[in-house]
């Protein structure tokens, strides 16, 4: 395996960062998160970052078109950014899952996003394995490995004294090719990720969620939810948006942010009535969509187990308690 | 259409028709003059006044340059189109959503019951229908609204359709008002009270009329699968991407608006 | 703790089988270990689910707006600071003090759930900003006290010292300070949605029309939510300090409230939120004599 010594990494992210727009992980006022790379800064490869990189794809505010409104006329330019090519180095296993299934959503069925396809297509992704397993972390038991992500083009692995590269596609392979002259072979083999803490069995729990949903579990599972958008933004795979505007005299653009089903207006409509309308119909239809409509939707689960709602959520919402719920619940 | 999807290309309403009190048909054009897609019936469109926001509309009818849009003044970006000129340059952006089911009715005998402005997605079809006027067999419409002035598509109800070969048109109004000689019931009864045999239904109006005009057609022995309805919801994107407008698993943006009952019934009641 | 857990339950299930109440609003364990969160009992086998530790940090007091659907009395435990947003929700009109009743736990302080990730049970644990100088340790207003009130002590001094630092700066290094800590914001609202004092029906950010707040996450816009959310609970906050425990990216929000508090207490003189539910607060009521410093 290719490889290179852990305090030498800097030269190889240099190195890339004169090819590529490169992304690392950092830790920022506490807050881990992907960022442009910069030479003079500490990495964070300790742990997963608190924020997920969706962002690079698919920024929480991101500017669509611009607009002039004179009078009876209309002009409308299209923001068109022309993305570099791009590395997000560090990506763990769960993110690595969550870009997959954003994928599904933003370049299937139908309609490709195009503002999405742009950043994505121009995009390596190298995975970082993980050692050490955060308290919330359950990603094995939604059936990924820590150790190999899905979908990237490279994976790092935790040799101790080096990290080492396994290329898995033919980008990947291009990149070591490319890189070579910084890493050497190793003889080393790759540090084991620690035991999982926090297990859950999701088997059969999309099926049986088709038959619940008029369960009371809803309105137990509920009730401490306060209502707040902190799950659905820290989440890897919620992608939920909304399109807004803003006007200065004639001119203006049109833009897309985040949103979340958590808000009581996400669904309102203009007349007033809103099909969700109490939190316990838009926490029922959360953790449908994580777990059962998107299976059905798109063959796969929305939650990757990287317990970022977990770790976070100021009332402790917790994601598995409420598959054990499902899962112990009678149903007709 | 443009190459992005959630990217509007340049309209013109060339053509504003005050239907009601709060209603107006807008006829939108490209501003080349030419019909900016060409939609099936009961597809949507994203009709935008930047300045004022953007809203996902049913296309009621089409000519060979321009679509028109039906819409009711509830909100900001309504309220905004409200006050356009003809002329007004705008956003538009579609076709959207399934549409009817065009091959299914074909040869089939079709009883349209609508209520207000949910006259407006309905009305693509009976378009259609006459249009192309051999490919459909008998057609009965049934189209009730609060008062007189409500009622949408005046022409329509009482010049163009009631001329129709083998279409029979019949208004109602909730309650008697002067110089009304029609019918005065709301819609639901007035369906039960004309006892049609079960044939394949088209319906659309506000959540109550369609409530009751289900249990009447239910009671009229109307088999689910042939009872055909549009729904509305928040929408955004109008590509199935932006989340709101699920219905379970389903969003109402790209696989709807068109629904038949028997496919609600396996949907969660979330509309 | 053991033992105030203990008398939590007893008194939950002496309330509920006699009938006296409808609902008992409490804490149970959560997951990870240093994690409690809230619970709503209304079944007596339910009562071993009620837990007190030091990570018992939810303000249940923020719940008693929901009790709209609550046929009967409810029982909510309180620290010092839960109870004083009882008494702030009473002064607003938003729950009856007749449809409470209120036990009373003296509190310890509490520990710092993030200092104690990746940690053991039996480590050593930092204690939670918030705590370090709390004034009100001691519930303000309860039916029943569960063991022995315990005096008010300074453990630390994080958030005065950020103020200090900050009443030292020049408006435009404040300023920077301030739009360092707002660019981070991801406007996720949980500091709004965990706070007792916001309690509006319809909050103003969630108003599309007129649309006082735009929804892109910019420094602008950031900025104008969160001072807006900052004066809008002056005088009202009760310094949990949920909304900063809250907040994912450890936005210090506290340093901005307790400079308020400050300002309002130099002004009006000392009156802090939520100890007199009878009282209107300084910034709800107009005197004649009222300071005008500002002027």
């Amino acid at each position: 395996m290719l490889a290179i010594e852990k305090k030498r990494l800097n030269e190889l992210l240099r190195r890339m960062n004169r090819d590529f727009q490169v992304y690392v992980p950092y830790l920022e006022n506490g807050t881990g998160k992907f960022a442009p790379y910069q030479e003079e800064r500490e990495l964070y490869l300790e742990m997963n970052t608190l924020l997920p990189p969706k962002d690079i794809f698919f920024p929480q505010t991101e500017k669509m078109y611009k607009f002039r409104a004179a009078g009876n006329e209309l002009e409308i330019e299209e923001i068109a950014e022309q993305k570099e090519k791009q590395v997000v180095f560090g990506i763990r296993s769960c993110d690595a899952f969550s870009i997959d299934c954003l994928d599904k959503v933003f370049l299937s069925r139908g309609y490709e996003d195009a503002f999405y396809k742009n950043k994505r297509e121009n995009t390596l992704l190298v995975g970082l394995a993980c050692t050490a397993v955060g308290d919330t972390c359950f990603c094995q038991s939604m059936g990924l490995n820590p150790q190999e992500a899905v979908g990237v083009d490279l994976q790092v692995l935790d040799l101790g004294a080096e990290w080492g590269f396994k290329a898995r596609t033919a980008a990947g392979q291009e990149l070591l090719a490319k890189y070579g002259d910084v890493l050497h072979e190793t003889g080393a083999s790759p540090l084991p990720a620690e035991e999982f803490k926090l297990k859950v069995e999701v088997e059969g729990v999309p099926e049986k969620l088709s038959r619940m949903f008029d369960h009371p579990v809803w309105e137990e599972v509920s009730r401490k939810c306060l209502g707040c958008a902190l799950c659905t933004y820290l989440c890897p795979t919620c992608h939920c948006f909304d399109v807004s505007g803003k006007v200065k005299g004639e001119e203006g653009y049109r833009f897309r942010c985040w949103d979340s089903c958590m808000f009581s207006e996400y669904t309102r409509m203009a007349g007033g009535h809103n099909p969700r309308p109490t939190k316990k119909e838009r926490v029922r239809n959360r953790f449908m969509h994580k777990l059962s409509y998107f299976v059905e939707r798109y063959g796969q689960l929305l939650c990757t187990g990287c317990g970022r709602c977990l770790a976070k959520c100021p009332v402790n919402m917790d994601i598995t308690a409420v598959i054990r719920k499902i899962k112990e619940a009678e149903v007709e | 259409m443009n190459a992005n999807p959630l990217v509007p290309i340049r309209g013109r309403i060339i053509k504003i028709v005050q239907e009601t009190p709060d209603v107006k048909t807008f006829h939108v054009s490209t501003t080349g003059g030419e019909k900016p897609f060409a939609p099936k019936p009961g597809q949507l469109a994203m009709l935008s006044l930047p300045q004022a926001g953007e809203a996902m509309f049913s296309i009621t009818s089409q000519g060979p340059n321009h679509l028109e849009l039906a819409i009711k003044e509830v909100g900001q970006l309504t309220g905004a189109l409200h006050q356009v000129e003809e002329g007004q340059e705008c956003g538009i952006r579609g076709p959207y959503g399934n549409g009817f089911p065009l091959d299914y009715l074909k040869g089939k005998d079709l009883l349209f019951i609508g209520g207000g402005i949910g006259l407006a997605p309905v009305r693509s079809l009976i378009n259609h229908c006459i249009e192309n006027r051999a490919e459909f067999g008998k057609m009965y419409v049934v189209y009730g609204a609060r008062s007189v002035a409500d009622l949408v598509f005046k022409e329509d109800l009482f010049e163009n359709w009631p001329k129709v070969e083998n279409m029979e048109v019949y208004t109602t109004i909730d309650r008697p008002e002067e110089g009304w000689t029609g019918h005065v019931a709301f819609v639901p009864a007035y369906v039960e009270e004309l006892g049609f045999k079960p044939m394949t239904t088209i319906t659309c109006g506000p959540p109550i009329m369609i409530k009751f005009v289900l249990q009447a057609l239910a009671r009229m022995g109307f088999n689910d699968a042939d009872v055909i309805t549009t729904l509305e919801m928040r929408m955004k994107c109008g590509i199935g991407k932006c989340g709101r407008c699920n219905i379970g698993s389903l969003y109402v943006c790209l696989d709807g608006p068109v629904f038949t009952l028997e496919q609600l019934k396996k949907l969660p009641p979330e509309y | 703790m053991k033992e105030i857990t203990q008398k939590m339950r007893d008194t939950a299930r002496e309330l509920l089988s006699s009938g006296q109440v409808a609902l008992v609003l409490g804490w149970e364990k959560g997951y990870p270990w240093y994690k409690s969160a809230p619970t709503f009992i209304d079944k007596v086998e339910d009562v071993e689910r009620l837990v007190f530790d030091e990570f018992c940090h939810n303000n249940l007091s923020k719940y008693l707006l929901d009790l709209a659907a609550v046929d009967g009395k409810v029982a909510l435990f309180v620290k010092g600071c839960d109870s004083r947003g009882v008494n702030r929700l009473i002064q607003d009109n938003q729950v009856k003090r007749e449809q409470l009743y209120i036990i009373g736990i003296p509190c310890p302080g509490l520990k710092d759930p993030d200092d104690a990730a990746g940690k053991n049970w039996g480590d050593e644990i930092n204690g939670a900003v918030k705590c370090q100088d709390c004034r009100f340790p001691n519930p303000v207003v309860y039916d029943l006290l569960l063991g022995e009130k315990v005096p008010a002590v300074e453990r630390g001094r994080e958030t005065r010292e950020l103020i200090e630092r900050l009443e030292k700066m020049k408006p435009d290094e404040r300023y920077e300070f301030w739009a360092g800590q707002f660019n981070r914001c991801i406007r996720c609202y949980a500091c709004r949605n965990i706070c007792p004092a916001c309690n509006c029906r319809e909050c103003v950010f969630d108003r599309a029309v007129p649309e006082w707040l735009g929804k892109a996450n910019n420094l602008v816009e950031n900025q104008f939510m969160q001072l807006t959310r900052a004066i809008h609970v002056a005088g009202r906050c009760i310094e949990c300090g949920e909304c900063e425990r809250a907040c994912p990216v450890n936005i210090p929000l506290m340093a901005l409230n307790r400079k308020i508090i400050n300002d309002i207490e130099e002004l009006f003189g000392e009156e802090p939120a939520g100890l007199d539910p009878e009282k209107k607060t300084p910034l709800g009521r107009f005197e004649l004599d009222d300071p005008e410093k500002f002027m």
